[in-house]
């Protein structure tokens, strides 16, 4: 809104720097030459990046998924669909399309919840501002690998001396087996606290910035008028905190649909396979099909399937919040 | 604290640009692995799972300086991989940086027919002989060896001897013993039995055993047979008595849980012994898996690595020889390999013969039960066919669906995995 507002002026000029109303056209035509030929230089590494490192490998696997491709990623041996008539024929793999769709309509709203409301805590505060964001924040850089590894061995360990079981037992709770719990699942427990533990810390942080870009006089115009609590925050900071709060959405719905790390580190053992796990992503069925079994082929199918997955859950969203316009 | 910073000027972040370039050329083409390349005119890159025991990366090590001694033209750098290592193998097939030689938890005959390891039938000459037949058709395809086992490791039951003779229990022979032994050393602070943090492990795969079956017979799986249902529907028992130890820190390959009372019974392997004799001096005893009926077997099972030569790998002939000296010809290594570090059984005849530390005490029990009671996977069973069947015995004992079924649709899968091995 107000960055929007003011940045369209400002990329209009800096896109003809040499447009004076006194320059000739020829030295004009080659000022034109020489704007492109710098921006194509400086956006060159990034495109050719782009082409050879993502584009031409996702080409790649997309023909891969088209062919029998078993311990090797050579082309050649044309299946046809094939691959992804066996992944659609297989319960395992729908299944987990099931669990990854329940689990982000669950994580997703959570984390949003939780990230916005802890903002508006952090933003009221006056003293030791700097230091709750700090200590929010500071999760977001650990890694799912060793946050996994803490909430499995420490926090959720089935010993009596987990922490999750010490606090039970101070409550005459008999020792669980967290993480192996089906019925009912407590391993749920673990895997949403873990994944609010480190995602909204940062979460929090873009929505604070968001929240710090709304100028002051509105409030204080709605002040004036009468407005207060929950009316303000209604009328006025969600409204403002909009184009975040899109962008949030979004981030949290791919990091959602993509979740591996701590599901397999949760329930893995170590070994190759995760047959055991209570849950199975779709990454994880896709990383047991290519990386343990070899089957590139069904594994590009796979890949392909959750990037639709993602794509169309993106446009979807785009559609109802109307990601990338300007609401004015 | 930034006032004082200079602008970086155009032509100085052009020069510290270059200089940062040019640091990074260099620094990438000096190796700094160093390895023992003097003058060598090959280097082998050989790539081991990381073992648990202390002191064998130091031995690999040693033996591969040794085997640069002896040959001075091929040098040898040995590559340690933590974590899924077969899943870092099979990425690592694929490219450039693939390994020369590297050593294969499951070896299967699609590695041979999709022509990713070399034929070893030259190397191991008249000496194969002296393998025992079992490893010798594990890696055994289309009449050619493809492999060359290292070490067998045995895994098998341990339990606490003073344990369960306070508890007046006597080691279970039956599976319905072990239910029962399992249950009633269950306590408040501690659990029976302990096969693995996801309550499965191998069990799934002794029960089919045990109880008279087969994980592959002539092409054909068969873990979904009525006697394999019920075997693996019998595992629920274990599950619904909570006499199982879940969510422990270490998996069962650790000795860990064994070792520090927390379960007076616990699945794992040979190679740990010297760990628990060290922690627990003679107050434990081994045994079979049960058989799980009259009629069924006891099991132990015998896995192990293998040395395989990349088909695909730069240095082929080098790699068979470097295969060749080490796991064929060094006995003294192999013998060192087995029995200095953790405890494994040594795949050729003689070096298992002349092993001290394999032929007394429970070492030499194991290994004498393990050549009577020994299962090993066939060599078509790979992780398309053990995901399916894992994941299938995880819902029966959660009482998930119809055991019968659940099975009956992993081998599908299986099969469909198996038949794709063959051809």
């Amino acid at each position: 809104m107000n960055a929007t507002s003011h940045t369209v002026p400002r990329s209009e000029r800096a896109g003809r720097p040499a447009d004076t109303p006194r320059a000739p056209a020829r030295p004009r035509r080659r000022a034109d030459l020489r704007t492109w030929a710098v921006f194509a230089l400086l956006t060159a590494p990034m495109l050719i990046g782009l082409g050879v490192f993502k584009y031409i490998a996702i080409g790649w696997s997309l023909l891969l998924s088209l062919s029998d491709a078993q311990g090797t990623i050579a082309l050649g041996d044309w299946v046809g669909l094939d691959n992804y008539r066996q992944l659609f024929g297989d319960a395992v793999f729908r299944t987990s399309l099931v669990q990854i769709l329940l689990f982000t309509l669950f994580i997703v709203p959570v984390t949003f919840a939780a990230s916005l409301g802890l903002a508006l805590l952090v933003h009221r505060i006056r003293r030791g501002r700097a230091v709750l964001r700090t200590a929010f924040l500071v999760p977001a850089a650990v890694s799912y690998v060793a946050a996994a590894l803490v909430w499995k061995m420490s926090l959720f360990s089935g010993m009596p001396a987990g922490i999750a079981n010490m606090i039970g037992g101070w409550f005459g709770m008999e020792f669980v087996p967290w993480l192996q719990t089906d019925t009912p699942p407590l391993y749920l427990i673990a895997l949403v606290t873990l994944r609010l533990w480190l995602q909204v810390g940062f979460y929090m942080v873009l929505f604070l910035a968001g929240l710090q870009a709304i100028p002051k006089e509105v409030y204080e115009a709605a002040a004036l008028d009468g407005a207060t609590g929950l009316r303000l925050l209604r009328r006025i900071t969600l409204p403002m905190l909009r184009n975040t709060s899109v962008a949030v959405l979004m981030l949290l719905f791919i990091a959602a649909f993509q979740a591996f790390d701590e599901f397999y580190n949760l329930f893995g053992s170590g070994l190759s396979g995760t047959g055991t796990a209570p849950v199975k992503t779709p990454m994880m069925y896709l990383y047991d099909t290519a990386m343990s079994a070899q089957n590139y082929g069904l594994g590009s199918a796979g890949a392909f399937v959750l990037t639709a997955l993602i794509v169309g859950a993106t446009l979807i969203q785009g559609r109802i919040t109307g990601l990338g316009k300007s609401e004015e | 604290m930034s006032a004082q910073r200079a602008q970086l000027s155009r032509r100085g972040f052009l020069g510290g640009s270059l200089l940062f370039v040019a640091g990074a050329a260099i620094g990438c083409s000096t190796n700094p692995t160093g390895g023992s390349s003097s003058g060598a005119k090959t280097t082998l890159n050989v790539w081991s799972h990381a073992y648990g025991e202390a002191g064998t990366q130091q031995a690999l090590n040693r033996y591969a300086a040794a085997f640069t001694k002896a040959n001075p033209d091929i040098a040898v750098k040995v590559t340690w991989v933590p974590g899924d290592y077969t899943a870092k193998l099979n990425a690592s097939l694929l490219t450039d940086a693939a390994p020369d030689v590297f050593e294969h938890g499951d070896f299967t005959q699609g590695l041979a027919r999709r022509g990713q390891v070399a034929a070893l039938d030259e190397q191991y000459g008249s000496t194969k002989a002296d393998f025992t037949q079992s490893n010798l058709d594990r890696v055994t395809v289309d009449g050619k060896l493809y492999g060359v086992k290292m070490i067998d490791d045995v895994m098998m039951l341990y339990y606490r001897k003073s344990v369960l003779a306070k508890a007046g229990i006597a080691p279970p022979q039956t599976f319905d013993a072990l239910v029962a032994a399992a249950k009633a050393l269950t306590t408040k602070k501690s659990k029976g039995l302990f096969v693995g943090n996801d309550g499965i492990g191998d069990t799934h795969i002794l029960q089919v055993f045990s109880n008279g079956g087969q994980l592959v017979a002539d092409g054909k799986v068969g873990f979904a047979t009525p006697q394999a249902v019920e075997a693996v529907t019998a595992l629920k028992r274990l599950h619904d008595d909570k006499s199982l130890l879940l969510g422990f820190t270490t998996d069962w390959w650790d000795p860990a849980a064994f070792v520090q009372g927390v379960a007076p019974m616990q699945w794992c392997g040979l190679w740990a012994m010297p760990a628990i004799e060290k922690a627990l001096g003679d107050d434990f005893g081994i045994l079979p898996w049960p058989a799980f009926k009259a009629g069924g077997t006891p099991v132990m099972r015998v896995g192990g690595w293998t040395s395989c030569v990349n088909a695909k790998g730069k240095n082929v002939d080098a790699a068979k020889k470097f295969v060749q000296w080490l796991w064929i010809e060094q006995t003294e290594h192999q013998k060192d390999w087995s029995e200095s570090y953790g405890f494994h059984v040594p795949p050729r005849k003689s070096a298992a013969a002349s092993a001290d530390k394999l032929t007394k005490g429970a070492a030499r029990e194991t290994v004498v039960l393990a050549a009577k009671y020994g299962a090993q996977n066939p060599n078509t069973w790979d992780s398309a066919s053990g995901t399916p069947f894992a994941a299938a015995a995880a819902k029966i004992v959660a009482g998930q669906g119809d055991p019968a079924r659940l099975l009956a649709d992993a081998a599908g899968k299986a099969q469909s995995a198996v038949d794709k091995q063959l051809t």
